[in-house]
């Protein structure tokens, strides 16, 4: 045997050894003042006039300004201008304060109109339909915009959140889906793998960066190569967060609405007595105690109830009670076990959730069959109607709308997301009557989605960031304002397991 | 060399209409995916005539090959980015990716599995099987955290995951090879092993030969074919993308992106990802033609 050959073992044990120690000597050093957000998923589109994804949306606030914005309690806050009715059809806004564009032009009513009027022109926004009621868009002067509808519409106002961009760009077709120009807080300065912000106040550089994995996030907080990581993690490693040395967890309450939907033209699932039964059958303290993390709440409606459309309401949640949801099974005439199929996402954690519902209703007679399906498929089956039960969160939620396109009779797919086909003449009447607080309690009593919960909100942090609290509906507004202290260095810890 | 030159095109027709019909099989409308569930009918049907897509399924084919001819892509429905872009960001990450995997593998599979050939009943190839076997046996998703858990968060020599730094390309390709390098090992064995004792051998030893020279230069050629047809196979997944690994270490690749483009429905870029993908293996499968006369003079082209 050669002798190469003969020490092979040996070169291969100093090559694996070497490998990373070579490597080691050439570290990057990242820039002292950069903040560095790690996000489950990177935003797809930056252009408001597309953007529908929860990362998007998020980011876009921070970039663009709308009109109008949402106070504490959902009802609308005015942001760059002050709008009111001038009759049922005709709404004036007039712009409150000077603002330029991060390109340093001023943003005036002509760019309001420009931003509107190219989101009513484009065939493929997901958002023109929104907007469809707009008949014209009228500047009066540079700070005056009159927007006409074509039909009366009392939520106008709180529609109005999409962010204004720069007439100047906006004729000349600017990609804003990659490269964004708006009047916010931060302003964009590149996007390659990670997207790097500027905030415009101070010249703090703020990173988002994508990394899917949730355990690698955590590892990557771990290390220091990130800064701060908010909401997309198993209670297991958020617990594991909260005993880590050098990091902060702060938890808050949320306001993103996980329920199930249930069919409602399948012919068990139409009678009131098998919905209720199944209200009774899940324990959602247990799985709020047990899985979630803290500061999550049990729901009753998907408006929390500190909306104001919910404030002079008392729901009473839906007891866990296996007995009772028997014993309404059998009022209803159900052979037990009854047998029910519960769509999904692949999602781990959803499915986990799945699996302690499925051994909580069967103590009340109910055999629940869970399908994992990949997000495509599962959210395709559930537009369509090809369901019993689904699970999902509806997430951003501000107004009151949502009962009457979540239920209303001619809300069924693909006019509106009433997707468990719902119809209900009552219903539909307190719906047109705009009365809030009795639409809500009939959603109670009539049960077309199961409530579950209202997820709680976290955020884990190296212990030298500062002013960054986690926000009910899990958006990323902190980043106007969060701050790194000085007097504690960031250094890359070598941390230990727990 | 023509009916080489016609098999490759018969498959990447084969490819791209199999995709073609396969996406157009399956749930969801790329019109509901762009306008979302508050669109109106008429809405809909304006777009779906603006996009060609009220067209009869031969004529939207026909329009799409036009299109390829023309390098024309199309565009991300969710993006809005030409596709042609994303690819030129994206594949070059998996080439580098899986070059680097596969040298990894390269350099570890084959001396190892020679040195177990050498070995054969010994200890020492007891020891290299149940490491190849180990190794065989790591997923991506376990073996890839505990990398990062020892030489990132531990040891700190290297980036947990991303591409920002030079030295972030090394626990995901350490991680891929690891797994190529098993399976070289013991195919690198099994050959050399069945070599070892043909005559042609027996003579090499008898005239003098060294040691080095028998196995090098006789036994190891005599026994590459099938470990370029391994090689090649691998190379061939190694550029279609590894998602698992591709999504750990937060490597922006081919294979995530056309994962993420079916989740979310984005029919063009699964489309284009699939026509990539196919491709690679067309090349490789070439590659590997080519290699094959290299170790073999007996083998041709054709």
């Amino acid at each position: 045997m050669t002798p190469m050959l003969k020490n092979f073992p040996a070169f291969l044990f100093a090559f694996l050894l070497a490998l990373p120690l070579l490597i080691a000597c050439q570290k990057s050093a990242t820039p002292k003042q950069e903040i560095r957000f790690g996000i489950a998923q990177a935003p797809l589109n930056l252009d408001p006039r597309y953007a529908t994804d929860a990362a998007s949306e998020r980011v876009n606030r921070l970039i663009y300004q709308p009109l109008v914005d949402f106070d504490a309690t959902s009802k609308p806050a005015w942001i760059l201008a002050h709008g009111e009715a001038i009759n049922a059809l005709d709404y004036k806004f007039t712009l409150q304060k000077k603002v330029n564009f991060h390109n340093g032009d001023a943003l005036t009513a002509h760019d309001v109109k420009a931003t509107y009027d190219s989101l009513l022109s484009l065939k493929d926004s997901p958002h023109a339909a929104e907007f469809a009621n707009i008949d014209t868009t009228e500047v009066i002067d540079d700070k005056t915009i009159i927007f006409k509808l074509k039909q009366a519409d009392t939520n106008f106002i709180s529609k109005l959140i999409i962010g204004i961009m720069p007439k100047s760009l906006v004729e000349k077709s600017h990609t804003f889906s990659h490269n964004p120009v708006g009047s916010g807080p931060l302003k964009f300065q590149s996007w390659q793998h990670d997207l790097k912000l500027i905030r415009t106040s101070d010249n703090q550089l703020i990173t988002l960066q994508e990394v899917k994995d949730p355990t690698v996030r955590v590892l990557k907080l771990k290390k220091g190569e990130i800064d701060l990581i908010q909401g997309d993690l198993p209670p297991e490693l958020v617990k594991h967060l909260q005993t880590m040395p050098g990091i902060l967890v702060d938890t808050g309450l949320g306001a993103n609405y996980s329920y199930l939907g249930l069919n409602m033209q399948d012919g068990l699932l139409k009678n009131l007595k098998v919905r209720q039964a199944i209200a009774h059958a899940i324990d959602r303290q247990a799985i709020i105690d047990k899985v979630m993390v803290s500061n999550s709440r049990i729901a009753s409606a998907i408006l929390p109830p500190e909306h104001y459309a919910n404030s002079d309401n008392v729901l009473i949640p839906y007891s866990y009670n296996p007995t009772l949801a028997k014993k309404l099974l059998i009022e209803a005439g159900v052979k037990l076990p009854l047998k029910l199929e519960y769509k999904t996402s692949t999602d781990a954690f959803r499915v986990r959730l799945a699996t302690i519902m499925q051994a909580q209703m069967a103590q009340a007679g109910i055999e629940l069959e869970i399908k994992s399906l990949d997000w495509g498929t599962f959210f395709a089956d559930v537009k369509a109607g090809n369901f019993q039960l689904y699970g999902l969160t509806w997430v951003g939620i501000k107004t009151p709308e949502i009962y009457a396109k979540a239920f209303g009779s001619d809300y069924f797919p693909p006019n509106g997301f009433n997707r468990g086909r719902y119809s209900d003449a009552q219903l539909d009447k307190l719906l047109a009557e705009e009365n809030w607080p009795a639409v809500t309690q009939r959603i109670h009593t009539q049960l077309p989605y199961i409530p579950l919960w209202y997820e709680g909100q976290f955020v884990a942090m190296q212990e030298n960031i500062k002013n960054y609290t986690p926000k009910p509906d899990g958006n990323w507004d902190g980043l106007a304002i969060i701050e790194t202290s000085a007097t504690i260095a960031r250094q890359p810890q070598k941390a230990q397991l727990q | 060399m023509f009916r080489q030159i016609l098999s490759i095109v018969s498959v990447i027709f084969g490819v791209l209409l199999l995709t073609f019909l396969l996406i157009h099989l399956v749930p969801g409308d790329p019109i509901e995916v762009m306008l979302g569930e508050s669109a109106s009918m008429a809405d809909r049907e304006a777009l779906r005539v603006d996009l060609g897509l009220n067209q009869s399924l031969p004529s939207q084919f026909s329009s799409y090959l036009n299109k390829l001819v023309h390098l024309d892509l199309g565009h991300s429905i969710h993006t809005k980015q030409p596709i042609i872009e994303l690819i030129k960001t994206r594949y070059p990450a998996t080439l580098k990716l899986a070059f680097l995997s596969l040298l990894i593998g390269l350099s570890i599979g084959i001396p190892l599995g020679v040195y177990a050939a050498l070995k054969a009943g010994h200890w020492q190839d007891i020891v290299v099987t149940i490491i190849s076997v180990r190794l065989s046996a790591m997923p991506a998703f376990w073996l890839g955290p505990i990398l990062m858990l020892v030489f990132a968060v531990w040891l700190g020599w290297l980036p947990v995951s991303g591409m920002e730094s030079r030295n972030s390309i090394i626990l995901p390709a350490v991680t891929l090879g690891f797994g190529l390098s098993a399976i070289l090992t013991r195919m690198t064995r099994t050959s050399l092993l069945e070599v070892l004792n043909d005559d042609y051998i027996r003579t090499a030893r008898a005239k003098g030969l060294s040691e080095r020279t028998v196995i090098i230069r006789h036994a190891l050629r005599a026994a590459l074919l099938p470990i370029i047809t391994i090689v090649g196979l691998q190379m061939g997944s190694l550029l279609a993308g590894t998602v698992i690994t591709e999504t750990i270490f937060s490597w922006d690749g081919i294979g995530r992106l056309l994962v993420e483009s079916i989740e979310k429905r984005d029919y063009p870029v699964t489309q284009a990802c699939v026509l990539i993908i196919a491709l690679s293996y067309v090349v490789v499968n070439l590659l590997t033609d080519v290699l094959y006369r290299f170790a073999d003079p007996r083998v041709k082209l054709n």
